[in-house]
């Protein structure tokens, strides 16, 4: 017993707007609050209640379901007020949720309890999480709730827990259950979060929660940004004096995190129940949190596998706070609720060939009369290794074996932290063959966006080269670890690996794996990331089938035959090779860093591997053009044995073009135009590209659709936002739009991010099954594709909408300029155009040291950019730029500074 | 003709054959626009002390100040163009308190005694704002308080005179156009280029923040509209009756003025001023100059230029320009070429 305790009394349920004349609560509706009198198991007791029913009568209109949300600690129901709002919003005649969000007892506004004795585990005046379920069902009899309509639960944190068990226990009532961060489970034998640990130290619990406000102030501080001080003021408002605060301690001390703690029961209970549960379920998440860590989610998907889960990226435990919530949940409450029509079931084109599986092409060359040719060929400064077909189809499969001895299944993620290379064909390969989920997320993200993404992902397992383990274990990431090559058993054991790669090819082909099926068409394959230039980097799913649709395409695109080989100096293509069925040649370069590559390494590969194909991302080009003075005779005729040379990743530049086309002679070079959702979607060649420049069209153009692949677009409006529905290209052309894509080989869906997912492929236009690519352009009377950049870089000038390449394409020709961005400053739909340059080698543009362009500089500026008016131009050293491609230039960071600079 | 009947009259558009006084027609912006409504076929009358020196229009010599002269001018026309006002950036407050407050007292007291109804009431964006950047900014209320300088306070205040005579049945269209430049622009034209001859033009800081100007024939043509449009616009909300006007062309103002300094064959300025180290010298060459009295130059620095070239200015147009039906037909770069064919031609930024 903590000897300076002193008692707590009883204290009535008061109405907020009543109780507090100093703090304003915004954006809380006096006319939502009221207090309802429940007969609780140990007498009645008064709670406030946010209740939007009352509100919902007046305007005579009948809900059409309940939402009862239930906050955790030390929060209260001012936490649910902006799902209040916009419930309310959208609230019609048909179509209407109430919401019910009480305090719960001991908080917020509702009753206090006397507490003679500090809070602890076995302290009989606090409340414990079986009698809160118990004053839920109080509640819901008090406020009548209506349960032959749609009932839903809404938790967060504490209230998480106590939604989903009242859920649990009321499963023929409740139709839904939804929650932000929670728990419902905590190993006994596990310490808990640090975060939680101090608050939780016996001889802390009452003063860290109910003497003092350290918990409360610790919780609001976890907002991202921190919250803004009247929100921060409005939430603290019912705990500012320590006779408010009993509950927080009671909270606190009700965590079940010991095997006998007296709430242990009730949590196993439902969290036992929660793999029973058949009705839809939604998770909205945010990762920034010390308490609910990853592992919580991760624990909570285990038991509703089929839940679909929102992840916002950068929000933290206070998600609610931090991000639109109710955006996300109005919308899933709409798919699976709404009264309209069940959305028409759209689906994509059929692929552009053939669709084999990805082991077919080769299982098939292992067998012929190529076995012995190579399929895989790496070089670096070593010198070159090569695998035949033969000996990858066996080192695939002894792999495969081992991995699946050693435990890993279908469906299991596994995290790749392996360079390009013959090891990563195998791995992956062998990955594929067992049904786990390769997740592919390449350092060219950088540290923290790798790390992100993994955690994101979430592996079960991490196959990695020894600096990738270390990193992983240093950084905490999850999944069991395997490393490439062998380590010594104390290094293994540090790092915490249970084997590797190199041993598990030193075993045997086992007849085990003949009993593994192969994966399903429909079943993932791979998890890949977007590059994050814009904005946090997505997790993109794809499926065996839509893998192999796009393997067909690009067969068939690029008139690949047997014998063909490529240079790999752009990852996602290189790792088709196998199965397109052309030899893969990783030339001597950092993978992550394109810009490394030189013309001497495409040369010493060209020549190794035989290959006729080059594949690269624009900055490799041009380092390849930018080194080409260190090819020697011999090294140039190797090049010539290139028929194909493809830029992927960003636009390039005709004159570049133009440079690597005199190294290639016999090439012919294409610029498909994709993106990480849907690898080729148009393609255009450098002739065709001349050809198109005479057109004089604002962006760049990437040419038609390749086969197989739809397009539609929608327009901008002034404020450049896209059109909700969708027109043929060929009906608007000219009309900067939002282009809008489907294929057989497009994502099969983001990961854990259900909500973007949804935004997505929001369109049934044609009934199909589409994607916003959040690019932007628009299609000319002749059927081509420009694109003039992203969807969240579009200037919203008084004129009307522009894309940055609409300006950029015209500067970028000025023999001074190097490269160019434009970028828009000013309120949304009067911007003004600045446009940012980076100079070519050697020149100097801004008046001596201020960004500010010459004159003469920003004269030329403006006549290139003829048709959209410049305001002013900027010089920089370099234009930031994105790591995985060094193309992708951050215009939202530059306009962010070109906003400071033309506005001190 | 009595009052009633003028106003109705003019429900829609004041159409040329109307009567229309425009005050303070010695400036460049007031001749340019009284000629510019003569030649349309307005009967325009002038105001001012000096003559205007156009011959298509009748002068009533006087000041704001006078009662007389005022009342003289008034009678019998449809329209007031007020655009009298004390401009300089130094002075003693109750200078521009005569002319800018009580003149305008005076001109709309006597219009409304005369039965005239309509006035295009001329003013300064900087009545809005208190010396932090403006980008993209509407037109908001005039606010005396945080107004900065006497010119900024007095015409703030002038413009409440004006928006309270709207809400007595007055039709009342308030613009303010934002740093007009061009031939014969004694003003800014001629002060920029004659410091930049002089090595005493600062471009401040990094030169980069965008500042929007109106080139002398828009602003012309942009108050033409105006007038015209007056009866219209005035039964808009109080809001949407003040227009700011600008060529709708925001450029860094180190661009504009070495532009404007080489249009007047001087060297590009160099001198580069931290901003904060410009606005505290500039306090100070006001405070002093305000002790030792009238000079024949304005102070060479004043807090208002400061931090004119220290911060943004530009403005949204689309109300204005989708209210009076107006765009401006010379770009900044075209009237760039013209003020520097002018003053090739008459070796002076003055007409």
């Amino acid at each position: 017993m903590v000897s300076w305790w002193r008692p707590v009394p009883a204290n009535r349920a008061r109405l907020p707007h009543h109780a507090l004349t100093e703090t304003p609560l915004p954006g809380l509706d006096p006319g939502w609050s009221q207090l309802v009198t429940a007969k609780s198991a140990d007498g009645p007791r008064t709670f406030h209640v946010l209740d939007t029913g009352p509100v919902l009568q007046a305007r005579g209109i009948q809900p059409t379901g309940t939402i009862l949300a239930v906050h955790g600690n030390p929060t209260w129901s001012y936490l649910w007020r902006g799902v209040l709002t916009n419930s309310l919003d959208r609230a019609e005649p048909g179509s209407a949720w109430r919401v019910i969000a009480p305090d719960q007892l001991d908080m917020g506004f509702s009753d206090r309890l006397a507490h003679p004795e500090p809070p602890s585990a076995g302290a009989p005046s606090y409340r414990r999480l079986e009698q809160r379920l118990e004053d839920l069902d109080a509640l819901a009899d008090a406020l009548e709730i209506d349960t032959d309509r749609p009932l839903v639960t809404l938790g967060h944190d504490w209230g998480g827990i106590i939604s989903l068990a009242w859920a649990m226990r009321h499963r023929s009532s409740v139709d839904a259950v939804t929650t932000l961060n929670t728990a419902v489970d905590h190993p006994s034998g596990e310490p808990v979060p640090p975060a939680l640990r101090a608050a939780m130290a016996p001889g802390v619990l009452p003063a860290s929660t109910v003497l003092t406000d350290a918990f409360l102030r610790t919780t609001l501080s976890l907002a991202e940004g921190g919250l803004n001080p009247k929100v921060a003021a409005a939430y603290r408002a019912p705990y500012v004096s320590r006779l408010g605060r009993g509950g927080i301690g009671g909270f606190v001390a009700d965590i079940p995190a010991l095997a006998q703690h007296a709430s242990r029961s009730v949590l196993e209970e439902a969290s036992a129940g929660l793999r029973e549960w058949e009705n839809p379920a939604l998770l909205v998440w945010g990762p920034k949190d010390p308490v609910f860590r990853d592992r919580y989610l991760h624990d909570l998907l285990d038991r509703l596998p089929d839940a679909d889960l929102h992840r916002f990226e950068g929000a933290g435990h206070l998600v609610a706070e931090d991000r639109n919530i109710s955006e996300v949940l109005f919308t899933w409450l709409d798919d699976h609720f709404g009264e309209r029509d069940a959305a028409p079931l759209s689906s994509s084109p059929p692929p552009a060939g053939q669709v084999l599986g990805l082991h077919e092409q080769l299982t098939e060359l292992a067998a012929s009369w190529r076995r012995e040719a190579s399929a895989v060929v790496e070089l670096d400064a070593s010198g070159s290794r090569s695998l035949s077909w033969q000996q990858l189809k066996e080192q695939v499969d002894v792999l495969a074996s081992g991995l699946h001895e050693l435990g890993i299944r279908s469906g299991d993620r596994v995290s790749l932290l392996v360079q390009p290379g013959n090891q990563l064909t195998v791995i992956l390969y062998a990955c594929l063959r067992l049904g786990a989920v390769a997740v592919v997320a390449d350092a060219g993200l950088g540290l923290k966006g790798l790390t992100r993404a993994v955690r994101s992902a979430w592996p079960d397992w991490v196959i990695g080269e020894k600096p990738g383990l270390t990193v992983a274990t240093a950084l905490g990431w999850p999944g069991r670890r395997i490393s490439v090559d062998a380590l010594s058993p104390r290094t293994a054991r540090l790092a915490g690996v249970e084997a590797s790669v190199e041993r598990l090819l030193r075993g045997n082909r086992s007849a085990e794996l003949d009993r593994v099926p192969l994966p399903a068409g429909e079943h993932p394959a791979a998890v890949l990331f977007t590059s994050g230039s814009t904005g946090p980097a997505k997790g993109v799913i794809y499926t065996h089938a839509r893998l192999g649709a796009l393997v067909a395409l690009l067969r068939r695109t690029f008139a690949i035959q047997p014998g063909a080989s490529l240079i790999a100096g752009f990852a996602p293509f290189a790792l088709l090779g196998p199965a397109i069925g052309a030899s893969s040649v990783t030339p001597d370069m950092t993978v992550t860093k394109p810009a490394t590559l030189t013309a001497a390494a495409v040369a010493a590969a060209a020549r190794e591997g035989r290959a006729t194909m080059f594949f690269g991302s624009p900055a490799a080009l041009a380092n390849v053009v930018a080194t080409a003075e260190q090819l020697s005779e011999e090294m140039r005729r190797d090049l010539t044995g290139i028929t194909l040379v493809l830029s992927a990743g960003a636009p390039v530049h005709p004159v570049l073009l133009d440079q690597v086309q005199e190294l290639f002679p016999h090439a012919e070079l294409h610029t498909p135009y994709g993106m990480t959702e849907g690898l080729l979607q148009a393609d255009i060649t450098r002739e065709q590209i001349h050809q198109a420049m005479t057109a004089g069209q604002p962006g760049v153009c990437v040419g038609r659709p390749v086969d197989g692949v739809e397009f539609a677009v929608a327009p901008l409006d002034d404020l450049g936002r896209p059109a909700e529905t969708l027109q043929n290209p060929e009906d608007t052309p000219g009309v900067l739009s939002e282009i809008v894509v489907s294929a057989a080989h497009l994502k099969a869906g983001y990961d854990r991010l259900w909500h973007t997912d949804r935004r997505s492929r929001r369109d049934h236009h044609r009934g199909l099954l589409w994607h916003r690519t959040g690019d932007i352009g628009h299609f000319d009377t002749a059927g081509r594709l420009w694109i003039q950049g992203r969807l969240q870089h579009v200037i919203t000038t008084p004129e009307g909408p522009v894309g940055p390449g609409a300006v950029e394409t015209p500067v970028d020709t000025l023999p001074e300029v190097s490269r160019s961005a434009a970028v828009g400053v000013g309120p949304a739909g009067t911007q003004a155009v600045v446009v940012v340059l980076e100079p070519a080698d050697g020149e100097q543009l801004s008046v001596g040291s201020s960004p500010l362009a010459r004159p003469e500089v920003s004269r030329r500026v403006r006549e290139a950019s003829a048709a959209v008016p410049v305001a002013g131009v900027l010089v920089v050293e370099a234009l930031p730029t994105d790591i995985r491609h060094n193309s992708k230039i951050d215009r939202s960071r530059l306009a962010v500074w070109a906003a400071e600079v033309t506005a001190p | 003709m009595s009052p009633q009947r003028r106003r109705a009259q003019y429900q829609d558009q004041i159409t040329p054959g109307a009567r229309v006084l425009v005050t303070g027609a010695s400036g460049l912006l007031g001749r340019s626009v009284a000629a510019r409504l003569a030649e349309l076929g307005y009967q325009v009358t002038t105001l001012q002390r000096s003559p205007s020196g156009l011959s298509t229009v009748r002068d009533v010599r006087g000041s704001l100040t006078e009662a007389e002269p005022v009342e003289t001018a008034v009678a019998g026309q449809d329209a007031v163009v007020h655009m009298a006002a004390k401009v300089s950036v130094s002075g003693r407050r109750e200078e521009f308190e005569q002319v800018n407050i009580g003149g305008t007292e005076r001109l709309l007291d006597a219009a409304w005694g005369a039965g005239v109804n309509h006035v295009l009431h001329v003013s300064s964006p900087s009545v809005a704002h208190s010396g932090s950047s403006l980008v993209g900014a509407g037109a908001g209320p005039a606010d005396p308080v945080h107004a900065e300088g006497y010119y900024a306070q007095t015409k703030a205040e002038a413009e409440l005179i004006a928006e309270a005579r709207a809400e007595v049945g007055m039709k009342v269209l308030i613009m303010r156009p934002h740093l007009v430049w061009g031939p014969g622009d004694g003003q800014l034209t001629t002060r920029i280029i004659d410091r930049a001859k002089s090595g005493r033009l600062p471009l401040l800081g990094t030169g980069a923040p965008l500042v929007d100007t109106l080139y002398i024939d828009n602003a012309v043509e942009a108050f033409a509209a105006g007038l015209r449009h007056l009866p219209r616009i005035a039964e808009l909300p109080a809001e949407q009756r003040r227009l700011v006007v600008t060529n709708g062309e925001p450029r860094p103002i180190g661009e504009l003025l070495m532009g404007i300094a080489a249009a007047g064959g001087a060297k590009p300025p160099k001198l580069r001023v931290p901003p904060r180290l410009a606005k505290g010298a500039g306090a100070v060459v006001e405070k002093l100059w305000a002790v030792t009295g009238p000079h024949e130059d304005e102070p060479p620095m004043t807090r208002f230029l400061a931090e004119q070239l220290s911060t943004a200015h530009w403005f949204d147009q689309r109300h204005t320009r989708d209210v009076l039906g107006w765009t401006p037909q010379v770009s900044i770069d075209e009237g760039l070429l013209k003020l520097a064919r002018h003053i090739r031609r008459t070796g002076r930024v003055l007409s």
